[in-house]
């Protein structure tokens, strides 16, 4: 599970880049997380350049 | 509005663009998708474009784009003990303005022809008997799909139309740095790209000063992936210990993923083709991928106009796009590869004394990639790492 916190997120969409099965998708402003899709590897939160996303195993 | 195309691009970055132009420079019929309202914004990138680039890609810059000139570069060693300059005709350049400059190449590309559609998110790939033929999207929030002969992914680190098609990549965390940049006023600098190499400060990466005026630069950090911490800690860290950022004001924040490890193994499929970061298509030293983009994508607009005038848009046939590119710019990306992985394993003493024991001129030879002599050099005084550096002989 990851949590992905919108204000502080600067939509560069690096976690997307790095997301192994497409479980995130960049919007013009947000990140959109299909929490059915994600496999847990927090590649995500270890990428984003901002800190934004916070990951529970 | 039309639904078939001879070429769809989706990404109307630099790479995009440039692909767009030339195929329809080439006689195809081209719609240029941009999931965004705006193109060049959010700006993800330290906006550095060398001079040299605008005559071997036939490139105008205007005015309005240009942020400021550069002359040359200056290098940092971790303990600040030594500054190299480097100044010469290919460390000239220019900080450009992206969201200008990217709006500029899809003006372009229009001009030439090419259908451009801005707010419209391409969800996913058609295909038919294996090969693909368009894309299904949201234009404006409503449904949206178009068919194209030759579908050219140039939709940057996420690569996700690629992967739609079942090409896998997927930037992985080694072979990626990740960067943030804050654009500040009241940073003094001169007409010079700042670069800091140091493992703590920046590792596996290096900070950048690159100017945008007298007093205003932006002041970026990449690391690579597999390193602690994340980006932001690493700039907000080297700002806060440097006293020249005192009085700086934050004004813009930008950050992105740098794909620094080897290109794509297949630049293209049936009906398809990738260019620029979403091939990663970026130098490993520099995370340089403007001006790559930019020459892939012209490849790759041109042989797809070919191969539609030929009747041919199977993989056998677009691959003239993956061999001409893998020709003329992949050995010396591989290259510079090569030197990104020797460089990992340095740490800050050693980055010191190949400082400290090397010319101005070493240095620069070691950034072209002339690696012999410099070797030979550092190696005398650190013979320490000679198993580190045997692998650039």
């Amino acid at each position: 599970m990851i949590k992905i916190n919108r204000s502080r997120c600067i939509y560069c969409g690096a976690c997307v880049g790095v997301c192994p099965v497409l479980a995130l998708t960049l919007k013009e402003t947000y990140v959109e997380y299909d929490k059915e899709k994600c496999i847990n590897c927090g590649n995500c939160a270890k990428a984003c350049p901002m800190k934004a996303i916070d990951f529970e195993k | 509005m039309k639904t078939d195309y001879d070429v769809i691009v989706v990404g109307a970055g630099p790479g995009g663009s440039f692909a767009a132009k030339a195929a329809a420079k080439g006689g195809a019929s081209v719609l240029l998708i941009d999931r965004r309202k705006e193109l060049g914004a959010p700006v993800r990138c330290g906006e550095g474009l060398g001079s040299h680039w605008l005559e071997e890609l036939g490139l105008k810059i205007s005015p309005k784009a240009i942020s400021a000139e550069i002359s040359g570069s200056v290098l940092y060693s971790p303990n600040l003990k030594r500054e190299v300059k480097i100044q010469n005709q290919e460390t000239k350049g220019y900080v450009i303005d992206r969201k200008v400059f990217d709006k500029d190449l899809a003006i372009d590309a229009g001009r030439e022809g090419a259908e451009v559609i801005v707010k419209t998110e391409v969800y996913d790939v058609m295909k038919e008997g294996g090969k693909v033929c368009g894309v299904k999207a949201y234009r404006m929030g409503d449904k949206f799909e178009a068919t194209c002969k030759v579908l050219i992914a140039a939709d940057g680190g996420e690569s996700t139309v690629a992967r739609h098609a079942g090409i896998n990549s997927t930037a992985s965390l080694y072979d990626t740095d990740f960067g943030v940049e804050y654009e500040m006023v009241n940073v003094e600098c001169e007409d010079l790209i700042e670069i800091y190499f140091s493992r703590s400060a920046a590792p596996r990466g290096y900070v950048w000063v690159f100017p945008k005026g007298k007093d205003v630069a932006n002041v970026g950090v990449g690391i690579g992936g597999l390193e602690k911490g994340n980006a932001i800690e690493y700039l907000d860290k080297f700002i806060k210990s440097h006293e020249r950022f005192k009085t700086a004001q934050t004004v813009a924040v930008k950050g992105g993923l740098i794909p620094v490890g080897e290109p794509l193994k297949d630049l293209v499929a049936d009906g398809l083709m990738i260019v620029g970061t979403a091939a990663h298509q970026v130098d490993p030293i520099h995370g340089g991928g403007m001006a790559l983009a930019m020459e892939a994508g012209g490849m790759a607009g041109e042989v797809a106009a070919k191969c539609i005038q030929e009747g041919n848009v199977g993989k056998q046939h677009l691959i003239e796009y993956d061999r001409k590119w893998r020709k003329k710019v992949e050995p010396k990306l591989m290259r510079r590869l090569r030197l990104r992985k020797v460089l990992e394993k340095l740490d800050d003493d050693d980055f010191n004394s190949i400082f400290e024991n090397l010319s101005d001129v070493d240095l620069d030879s070691l950034i072209k990639g002339d690696y012999k002599q410099v070797v030979k050099k550092v190696l005398v005084k650190r013979p320490q790492l000679l198993k580190v550096l045997s692998a650039l002989l």
